[in-house]
């Protein structure tokens, strides 16, 4: 079920409650995860299985695809809005006028 | 907040301190397993704890503990 391109839930710590895509399966504990961080939110990193749950959904990339092909990836597929994935636009920090 | 008076045995008496009772320990609201990471100070000091020195940054941090937040999320994508 956990392969490249798998799209999985992540279960534990800060990023909990969020989608990512599984970018590589580094061996039978853990894998390498990327969100990617500005589409939901799951920054680029090596997770144990365990704090991830397998949806049945799945993205054509190959492995160890970069941030912006799997942030294509979501758009082609169209899943974002099916899944209810907000994608928080970039806010521009208000400069302070020096 | 209650005080509790403790004997200590000083060098030359035995002197009775005033030890300031503590809030009960933070519990899971499902479990109602003690929580990690949330102190246990009186309401004057845990206004100058920071934020994230009063809770865990988890999503219901501080409210679920980790199992039962788990079982919330696994039952959410189920």
């Amino acid at each position: 079920m956990i392969e490249v391109g798998r799209i999985c839930y992540k279960v534990a710590g800060r990023e909990a409650g969020r989608y990512c895509v599984v970018v590589k399966v580094i061996n039978s504990n853990f894998v390498l995860v990327t969100g990617p961080k500005n589409v939901t939110g799951v920054r680029r990193r090596k997770v144990n299985i365990m704090h991830i749950e397998p949806t049945k959904h799945k993205l054509d990339i190959k492995e160890n695809a970069s941030d912006e092909e799997v942030a294509k990836a979501w758009q082609k597929s169209k899943l974002l809005s099916k899944l209810g994935i907000k994608v928080e636009k970039k806010t521009k920090k208000k400069q302070k006028e020096v | 907040m209650g005080v509790r008076k403790k004997r200590v045995r000083t060098a030359t008496k035995v002197v009775i301190r005033k030890v300031k009772k503590k809030p009960k320990i933070a519990k899971c609201a499902v479990c109602k397993k003690p929580l990690h990471g949330v102190p246990r100070e009186i309401p004057s000091r845990m206004r100058k704890l920071a934020k994230t020195e009063k809770r865990p940054e988890r999503p219901f941090g501080g409210y679920l503990c980790s199992e039962c937040m788990r079982d919330y999320f696994r039952k959410v994508i189920a």
